[in-house]
């Protein structure tokens, strides 16, 4: 593991350099050295207000504009077969995140095997993580669906675990006839020496350090008749142990969290309709009697529809449900042995949605939600559950630029 | 009460006498806008080995995933803007994806490293100078611009 973590930081020092280098130029793409080396970036702004509860920030009656991501990368094919990567992210999210300049990628990708019906490589530094289909530009606003991704299965509370890891990924993929097949699997070390991951996990935040095993990533698949079908399933494994600080009330405990997704989409010309479903698994043992043992299942699944009912104009409709213990879904065990809210453990989100690219590098957009239960939000950003109310509005805008 | 059925039944008539001639007219007005589209043909560098490639191979060439022609050489790939109309039209046709699709497939690798976009050009004449003049150039036109600069693709 040593080995990755020693390479992603002249892979940092080597991208921030190239950056910049960059940010002294204002253009459009930058192309240089034989049109091999590319830089692209984005910026996304976000506005967000609620009607209870915080999100993204100080939301509850108010508007927070702590929602915010730039993002610079560079890609250098220096043969056909080899290409180097690397971004650079500044992600603002609420409390969850204070927008610090992080690696968010930096890999070489080799392609080893290659003929006209399919190639075959891997991918070896810090990787973005296959999981479901919009993980790997997760902070891409011109590739999500929506302002915010459906929180159901891409939390931005536990981004950390699942945003990207170091390791390697082999992947393959074949071209046919009726469609692309596509299997990827990664061995990467997640990031989770971050307050963040922690508090994710303990909803608070103790004084040991969590330490990550590698994690196995499986994606397969398929794409058909030129991407008018996507199928798609992943199965992750996260396995954490916790190292308790010198004073501590948490003995050296374990978590095991193994997702797996079930993805599906359709696209026609002018919509799209896409589905996943997620099963959690997640085990927590030996942390002692201050944060008790449990083994829950948790379930999430949403159905998004979006149709383009003109050029630059895109409308969407998602209900995403989230169940944090599909044994418990009404939470009302979890109330009655915590005396916590029994609505935190669960929230339905009704969403429409709105986008205008005003032209192919600016977009716009505008959002609203009706949110019953509080399953997604953040502690950092709520830090007392019993000012939570269960049902909740939500309206959001974004303004992304891309080059 | 019998009358009241019978011209029911004669308004039922002529509401489905009039959405059958309106799909019709539909039908004929899509048939004859696809046909009115030009034909587009993928070109290559004159000197490429390969005279024909499988749809399969051309997709993953132009999705940005297939980096090299059977015989090793680089691939160059050089498409229109995205509301170009020819753009369009080969992406459907020929390729069979849908253009947003394809835009979409770019973007998810380029923004997690994986890949790059292709090389975009203004216009039709750009695009024969640029492929007839970049060895492992890939590109497409309308059938009646072709040249003999630079070489037709079949696709199998």
């Amino acid at each position: 593991m040593y080995v990755f973590s020693r390479f992603a930081r002249p892979a940092l020092r080597i991208a921030l350099l190239v950056a910049s280098f960059f940010s002294t130029l204002t253009a459009d793409a930058f192309d240089l050295a034989g049109g091999d080396l590319k830089v692209h970036g984005f910026v996304s702004q976000g506005l967000v207000h609620t009607t209870d509860n915080n999100f993204l920030g100080e939301s509850d009656g108010q508007v927070s504009h702590d929602f915010r991501e730039i993002g610079v990368n560079a890609s250098w094919r220096l043969v056909p077969d080899i290409q180097l990567s690397a971004e650079l992210l500044s992600h603002r999210a609420g409390g969850t995140d204070d927008g610090s300049v992080r690696l968010d990628y930096g890999l070489v990708d080799w392609t080893a095997l290659s003929s006209e019906h399919g190639r075959a490589g891997l991918r070896l530094g810090r990787l973005k993580t296959a999981y479901g289909l919009y993980n790997k530009t997760r902070d891409v606003a011109f590739t999500r669906p929506s302002i915010i991704l459906p929180q159901s299965i891409y939390f931005e509370r536990t981004r950390n675990l699942t945003v990207s890891a170091d390791g390697v990924e082999l992947y393959a993929e074949r071209y046919g006839e009726t469609g692309s097949l596509t299997a990827s699997f990664a061995l990467g070390e997640p990031k989770t020496q971050t307050e963040a991951a922690k508090v994710a996990l303990f909803l608070s935040s103790p004084p040991g350090e969590l330490e990550a095993r590698l994690a196995p990533d499986l994606q397969l698949l398929y794409e058909g008749a030129g991407n008018r079908y996507r199928l798609a399933f992943t199965a992750l494994q996260l396995d954490l142990s916790y190292r308790p600080g010198t004073v501590d009330r948490l003995r050296a405990g374990r978590f095991k969290l193994t997702p797996l997704i079930f993805s599906g989409q359709y696209n026609a010309e002018r919509w799209s309709l896409t589905g996943e479903y997620a099963i959690r698994r997640t085990s927590v043992s030996g942390f002692g009697p201050y944060f008790p043992d449990s083994h829950a299942v948790g379930q999430s699944y949403y159905l998004q529809a979006s149709y383009r009912f003109a050029p630059q104009w895109e409308v969407l409709l998602r209900y995403d449900a989230f169940y944090a213990d599909m044994h418990d879904r009404d939470g009302k065990a979890f109330a009655a042995a915590t005396r916590q809210p029994a609505f935190s453990r669960f929230a339905r989100d009704w969403t429409t949605g709105i986008r205008f690219d005003v032209t192919p590098e600016f977009m716009l957009r505008a959002e609203y939600h009706r949110v019953n239960g509080t399953g997604f939000l953040a502690a950092q950003d709520n830090p007392d559950v019993h000012t939570l109310r269960r049902r909740w509005d939500m309206v959001m805008f974004l303004a992304s630029f891309r080059f | 009460m019998d009358e009241r059925l019978s011209i029911k039944f004669v308004s039922f008539l002529v509401r489905a006498v009039a959405l059958y001639a309106l799909s019709l007219v539909l039908l004929i007005a899509s048939v004859k806008a696809q046909t009115s589209e030009p034909s587009m043909v993928a070109i290559a560098f004159p000197a490429t080995s390969e005279e024909a490639l499988a749809r399969a191979s051309l997709r993953a060439i132009f999705g940005m995933l297939l980096q090299k022609w059977p015989g090793d050489t680089p691939v160059k790939v050089f498409v229109l803007r995205d509301d170009a109309p020819d753009h369009a039209t080969f992406s459907k046709t020929v390729l069979q994806v849908f253009p947003h699709q394809l835009r979409m497939a770019w973007d998810r690798q380029v923004f997690s490293g994986q890949g790059q976009y292709p090389e975009q050009v203004a216009s039709a004449q750009e695009m024969l100078v640029r492929v007839a003049s970049t060895p492992g150039a890939i590109g497409y036109v309308k059938a009646s611009e072709v040249n003999q600069n630079v070489r037709v693709l079949k696709v199998r």
